[in-house]
């Protein structure tokens, strides 16, 4: 049975990585409703684990792991954008796009590569790109570091190649 | 532009949150704040069940083990009342069947709850899934191939020996004229087709329901493993 201080400090500990989650979210969903689907998936499933949770790792790497869990596993939230887009005509299609500013743009380039990757790919790149070490992601993901390097420089290559015609390419 | 010069905006991003149109959804927030944003949103969630997988197939369990209940007791009561108590033979045989499936749906229930770790690391997880789905399809497949034969054999044993009946009844005798032998070829003749067609059957079947998921948890993992 979990008391109403537990329930008040888990929602407090949720609502400051609540960042995190949405951009999971933002990662392995194509549509808003899949996204509000898998993000209340992962609260659940975070609430159902809280228990178990006894600081022996960061409250970040748990929900990582939880966060990534519930995406992976989840086949439903694999559902593939209603609109393809093909790698050749990507750069011409992003610079149709209005954006607000330069770091807007790189951003939704940014996910717009990365809605190409695997699974896998995904979330290595997201962790890559919340600045966590290798072997924070060793933690999270159970991948040697050995084989998270290798695999990192793979997929910056791809990403490379997949903007490389863009007015910003990513590398 | 490299992909390191791209941390900072990544991290400064705040993806607006699922369904909502609010971009509160930043770092760092909440912990500091007293209007304590995210507890209206979030306490509601808490209160839901989980549409996950594993949550899918043990409400799908739990439906079955409700229409055994539902069509087995009705059934039992009525074969032990009914015709003066001739037949309750049948109930005993319906009886036995819910047993086993009683043991089924608890082995189920057992592989189900073991079938995933989430707070374990990704890799690990995906190995358990792998490996729990596997054996919770093997023990599906064996259950739902046996069932039927399982069940014409013990009504088999019942009227052949003419088990469980009061004295000075006739009812199975007469059903059954022909010689032992006779009946038993005429079972058998045809049990094994029907369960070999059962058995393919359940072989699609199962692969319908979750060959494409075992196949993706599979190739993950691979993905995961290759260098």
């Amino acid at each position: 049975m979990v008391s109403n201080g537990q329930q008040d400090d888990f929602i407090r500990l949720v609502d400051q990585h609540r960042g995190i989650l949405h951009k999971v979210c933002r990662l392995y969903c194509f549509t808003d409703t899949d996204r509000q689907d898998l993000f209340q998936e992962i609260v659940i499933q975070l609430w159902r684990s809280y228990p178990g949770f006894r600081g022996d790792a960061k409250f970040s790497t748990w929900l990582y792991r939880i966060a990534l869990n519930t995406a992976i596993s989840d086949l439903r939230k694999q559902r593939p954008p209603t609109t393809f887009i093909d790698p050749g005509e990507l750069p011409t299609q992003l610079q149709d796009i209005q954006y607000s500013g330069e770091k807007e743009q790189q951003l939704q380039l940014l996910y717009t590569a990365i809605n190409r990757l695997t699974e896998v790919e995904k979330a290595l790149t997201m962790l890559y790109l919340e600045d966590k070490s290798y072997q924070e992601m060793e933690e999270i993901l159970g991948i040697p570091q050995n084989n998270l390097r290798v695999k990192m420089n793979r997929i910056r290559d791809k990403l490379r190649k997949m903007t490389k015609e863009a007015a910003y390419g990513i590398g | 532009m490299e992909l390191d010069s791209l941390k900072e905006i990544w991290r400064d991003s705040a993806p607006e949150a699922p369904g909502t149109g609010d971009r509160t959804g930043s770092g760092n927030h909440g912990v500091d704040d007293d209007r304590y944003p995210g507890r209206e949103s979030l306490l509601p969630l808490l209160q839901q069940r989980s549409r996950g997988p594993v949550a899918r197939m043990r409400r799908n369990l739990r439906i079955e083990l409700l229409c055994i209940i539902v069509a087995y007791v009705p059934l039992i009561l009525f074969y032990l009342v009914e015709f003066q108590g001739r037949l309750r033979a049948i109930s005993l045989a319906l009886l036995l069947v819910g047993g086993l499936f009683c043991a089924y749906y608890y082995r189920k229930s057992r592989l189900l709850n073991t079938m995933q770790c989430l707070s374990c690391q990704v890799r690990s997880n995906l190995a358990r899934q792998v490996a729990t789905l596997k054996k919770y399809t093997r023990f599906y497949l064996l259950a739902s191939t046996i069932v039927i034969p399982t069940m014409a054999i013990l009504t088999y044993l019942i009227f052949h020996f003419q088990l469980f009946y009061p004295d000075n009844t006739r009812v199975y005798h007469s059903l059954s004229p022909a010689p032992w032998w006779k009946n038993s070829t005429i079972w058998l003749l045809m049990l094994v087709p029907f369960t070999v067609a059962m058995y393919y059957f359940n072989v699609w079947y199962i692969n319908k329901l979750y060959g494409r998921h075992i196949k993706k948890l599979q190739e993950l993992l691979r993905e995961m493993d290759e260098e």
